[in-house]
């Protein structure tokens, strides 16, 4: 066992798939909404938490970390609902205005205060899964890496939300204003959901950085939506989905020596594309044999 | 200041940040417009792949390149976006998701690929994800103003298709033009803009520079012509302001405090713009709420004078705060200030005491006589 | 899909044979339709009955997947110059920063061509419109300023300004106030007696004999067409719309044609 852990391959394997897992888990009810890009304000703005954080504690990973970088995420999406309230920008236009100040102004904080430290402005982008191995923790006497901990922690905490409110999800996520009739808190649901997001994004960070974090939460989901329409059937494949494309990325990556996090997140790209265009009823092939039989018939 | 102005290097920084907010400014109306902003951050994201084969095609930092090949791979991200929504169930936020994060990994990909290669040349091709505005050459300005004018001559091309097709793309559609073709070319539009910003704010923050602009212009204008205008010249106030203030405080990248300015001119429009501005508002709602409770107070007199046959009945200001269940001082006060009431001793004992004057007794009058009017009407 | 030689250059909207599907599932199956000039005709049917779809097949909007379409004798590509369309009104954005006379204007722009730039006689046909409507005071108010009555005269403005043989309104009377929609149906009867021909998209069952003199009944397939007078009937519409409608007679509470039919539920 001490060695599993100590061999960084199986450790970035394990570090990726455990990204791509809790990603898929919370992206799957992210892209039902039609709120994928959410995703992509959370993970922007998390910079903005991690480097705050950093600044005030000098904790760079753990549950303080975690947590405090986390509260960004949720206030850029209550920021988001504020401005696009008022009415005077569509709800669009308001993520593309929160995001990026809260992300531009982490990385003016980067470059003033914290030059020389691991979260330089590249990392900050585009992750180091590569390195997590390095970084360990002693837990019952094994070393592990404080990626795969704290990954492992979000994963489960995923999961347990996404089977404890199950069907209240998918009422909210299918009816909202049926679920507030039904009094299940659908905005409490809907924070809550970015909330995790959130956690996964900041958990995930060292390993994938702000931007591919998005591949892992939205892409699996979106391909599992070509392939299924039942939502338990979409959560069971957007999650293998997401896992095995971090699989097939990890040796690809290192025939080609590129990054490890880029090659993952572009694999997820691929299997979409696949499903895009072979998907029986959804795909592009579906889409013409339909058209064919409209003419035919 | 001026010294600075009369740099050669801060010259072509400060023409860099005009063109580029032109642009934006220019094209980001639209994006806006056609609900479409967050396609700016998918597309700017899908540059980074053909920055990196911009380079690899010449094996140096050459700006014109690495423009062509960032508009070819955000051109490509911004077609498989609409292929993608339209022929599957995949909807646009997921598609533009789709497109932002993967071809972003194509990028990181090709990046580590270039620098894993021997090549000297490579050092500065990270630098495009946050720009280097103080790096712009004169002759980087060409491909950033070829691409300026061309944009601008599109537009101006073809002003009322454009316009037509974002406002109202079903009409368009009745009249014959061709819908999807236009608005094809507007979406690629927004890949003009995002190149012309490479070498200023980078990829990542192009988001922002497309849409800040144009939501800020729109509070204060409501024709597309001063909008588009206005929006131009906010984009260039913004980058000006942003290169400025980094070029004097070192180690500040150029995009995130462009950025930062762009936003705190939408901040300030939201808040301030005559008519739609949030803090107007705001006023106007609680100037209301004070003039229906001056008005219930006034009627409350009235019905209190009538029921004891005297105009002037006082009424005593604590009896008034237990019948509206709120303190009452400052309505009553400034009823007093606009000469409606007056204070009334009515039993030296007991507290202050108000009373209708002439001025207020009419004035009751004739609120009630509107309300009256309007029951008849919705009756 | 064509009509090569001039076919039924007398009609003016000719539809044979037509279908459309929309994601695998027919949305219309099969239809004709034929509507002589001169007429106000209503398209009724109940919600999902394909009405949209039918005016935005034959302006072109939507593709269909078999069928074939003529306007007097034209191909509606052919005769593109002699169709008006008056969309919904949720189907734009009323806060596009543009003014009334901007908006009534753009009914212009297929006349002026390509490169052309509306000018001071665009400007004027346009006013001319806007004051058939009632609407000339208001020519540069801010379109969000508009009440939903307003906003409907001013795309009714831009229809005319296009001066064409056919309107295509789909449900112009949704939403506005009682006032708007006896003005908006008093100036579409104005045009109908001018000749013009008014296809309209309507909801509101119990106004389709005020208003209109021909109809067209349809759910995914036409279920009838033709003079108000002669078609519509109890049978007919119970046909349409299935056990959703109930017809009652002010008078005895039976159900008879003559009957004044109200839609229930929905």
């Amino acid at each position: 066992m001490a060695a599993f852990f100590a061999d960084p391959v199986y450790m970035i394997l394990l570090t990726g798939a455990l990204v791509a897992a809790a990603g898929s888990l919370v992206g799957t009810f992210l892209v039902l909404q039609r709120n994928s890009m959410l995703s992509d304000a959370i993970s922007h703005s998390i910079v903005f938490g991690i480097v705050v954080v950093w600044l005030l504690t000098k904790a760079q990973s753990g549950p303080l970390q975690i947590a405090g970088a986390a509260m960004t995420g949720v206030l850029t999406v209550f920021l988001t609902e504020i401005v696009a309230r008022t009415r005077r920008v569509k709800r669009d236009a308001a993520i593309g205005l929160v995001f990026p100040v809260l992300f531009a102004t982490g990385v003016l904080l980067l470059n003033l205060y914290a030059r020389d430290i691991h979260i330089d402005t590249h990392t900050v982008l585009l992750g180091e899964i590569g390195f997590v191995w390095l970084d360990t923790m002693t837990l019952w006497g094994w070393e592990i890496p404080q990626a795969v901990i704290w990954m492992s922690l979000v994963t489960l905490v995923n999961l347990l939300f996404v089977l404890a409110f199950y069907k209240e999800l998918k009422i909210a996520t299918f009816d909202r204003q049926l679920a507030a009739a039904l009094g299940l808190a659908p905005t409490l649901l809907f924070y809550l959901l970015l909330g995790l997001t959130s956690i996964t994004a900041v958990a995930a960070f060292d390993a994938v950085g702000a931007v591919l974090f998005i591949a892992f939460v939205i892409v699996p989901p979106a391909t599992a939506y070509l392939l299924t329409d039942r939502l338990s059937l979409m959560l069971l494949f957007a999650v293998v989905l997401g896992v095995a494309a971090t699989l097939c990325g990890y040796p690809l990556a290192v025939a080609m020596d590129v990054s490890v996090g880029g090659t993952m997140a572009a694999m997820t790209g691929v299997f979409f594309l696949l499903a895009f265009l072979l998907s029986p009823r959804y795909g592009l092939l579906g889409h013409w044999r339909n058209r064919r039989l409209k003419v035919s018939g | 200041m001026l010294a600075l102005l009369g740099d050669y290097t801060v010259q072509n920084v400060l023409l860099g940040a005009t063109l580029l907010g032109v642009v934006s400014g220019l094209l980001g109306s639209f994006a806006v417009l056609r609900q479409q902003s967050l396609m700016g951050d998918a597309l700017s994201h899908a540059a980074l792949p053909g920055v990196c084969i911009g380079f690899l095609i010449t094996g140096t930092r050459h700006l014109g390149w690495i423009m062509a090949g960032a508009l070819t791979t955000s051109v490509i991200a911004a077609l498989f976006v609409q292929l993608v929504v339209r022929y599957s169930r995949i909807k646009t936020d997921a598609g533009l998701g789709i497109a932002l994060s993967v071809s972003f990994a194509l990028g990181v990909m090709l990046l580590t690929w270039i620098q894993g290669m021997p090549n000297a040349s490579q050092g500065g091709l990270d630098t495009f994800l946050f720009g280097q505005a103080a790096a712009t050459r004169r002759q980087d300005l060409w491909f950033m103003g070829g691409v300026t004018l061309l944009a601008v001559l599109l537009v101006m091309g073809l002003w009322k298709q454009l316009k037509l097709v974002t406002f109202d793309p079903l009409f368009a559609g009745s009249i014959g033009l061709p819908v999807v073709r236009l608005e094809s070319i507007l979406t690629a539009m927004i890949a003009l803009a995002v190149v012309v910003g490479l070498q200023m704010v980078g990829v990542v923050l192009m988001t922002a520079m497309v849409i800040a602009p144009a939501a800020a212009a729109r509070q204060w204008v409501s024709r597309l012509e001063h909008m588009i205008l206005l929006s131009m010249f906010m984009g260039v106030i913004s980058g000006v302001v942003g290169v400025l203030f980094s070029a004097t405080v070192p180690h500040l990248a150029t995009g995130p405090v462009v950025v930062l300015a762009a936003s705190a001119l939408v901040a300030v429009s939201l808040l301030l713009a005559p008519g739609r501005g949030m803090l107007w508002s705001w006023f106007a709602l609680w100037r209301e709420r004070r003039a229906i409770g001056q008005r219930q107070m006034l009627t409350t007199l009235y019905k209190l004078a009538q029921h004891h046959n005297d105009p002037h009945y006082p009424v005593e200001r604590s009896m008034l705060d237990s019948f509206y269940g709120v303190a009452t001082d400052p309505i009553l006060r400034r009823l007093h200030e606009r000469g409606f009431i007056a204070p009334a001793s009515h039993m030296r004992v007991e507290g202050r005491h108000w009373a209708l004057t002439d001025a207020g007794y009419s004035e009751a009058e004739k609120v009630l006589e509107q309300l009256g009017m309007a029951t008849e009407e919705s009756a | 899909m064509s009509c090569t030689q001039r076919h039924e250059p007398n009609l003016a909207l000719h539809i044979e044979d037509l279908t459309v599907a929309y994601e695998g599932r027919p949305v219309l199956w099969d239809i004709d339709v034929n509507i002589p000039p001169g007429v106000m005709a209503a398209i009724i049917g109940p919600n999902g009955a394909g009405k949209s779809t039918l005016i935005k097949t034959v302006l072109g909007l939507v593709r269909p997947t078999a069928g074939h379409i003529c306007v007097y004798g034209y191909t509606p590509r052919q005769a593109v110059r002699r169709i008006a369309y008056v969309p919904q009104r949720s189907s734009v954005d009323w806060d596009f920063p543009t003014t009334v006379l901007d908006v009534v204007m753009m009914g212009l722009y297929g006349q002026l061509g390509w490169l052309r730039w509306p000018g001071r006689k665009e400007r004027q046909r346009a006013m001319e419109a806007l004051e058939s409507v009632g609407m000339e005071a208001l020519a540069q108010r801010q379109i969000n300023q508009l009440s939903g009555g307003q906003q409907q005269r001013v795309f009714l403005a831009r229809a005319m300004v296009q001066d064409a043989d056919v309107l295509f309104l789909d449900e112009p009377m949704a939403g506005v106030d009682a006032t708007t929609e006896k003005a908006v149906v008093a100036l579409l009867q104005e045009l109908r007696d001018a000749g013009k021909t008014i296809i309209v998209v309507h909801h509101d069952l119990q106004t389709v004999r005020d208003y209109f003199d021909w109809l067209v009944i349809l759910n995914v397939r036409v279920i009838a067409q033709g003079r108000v007078r002669d078609i519509y009937s109890g049978a007919n519409l119970r046909r349409a719309y299935g056990g959703r409608i109930a017809l009652l007679d002010p008078e005895s509470g039976e159900e008879e044609p003559d009957a004044v039919p109200r839609e229930v539920g929905g």
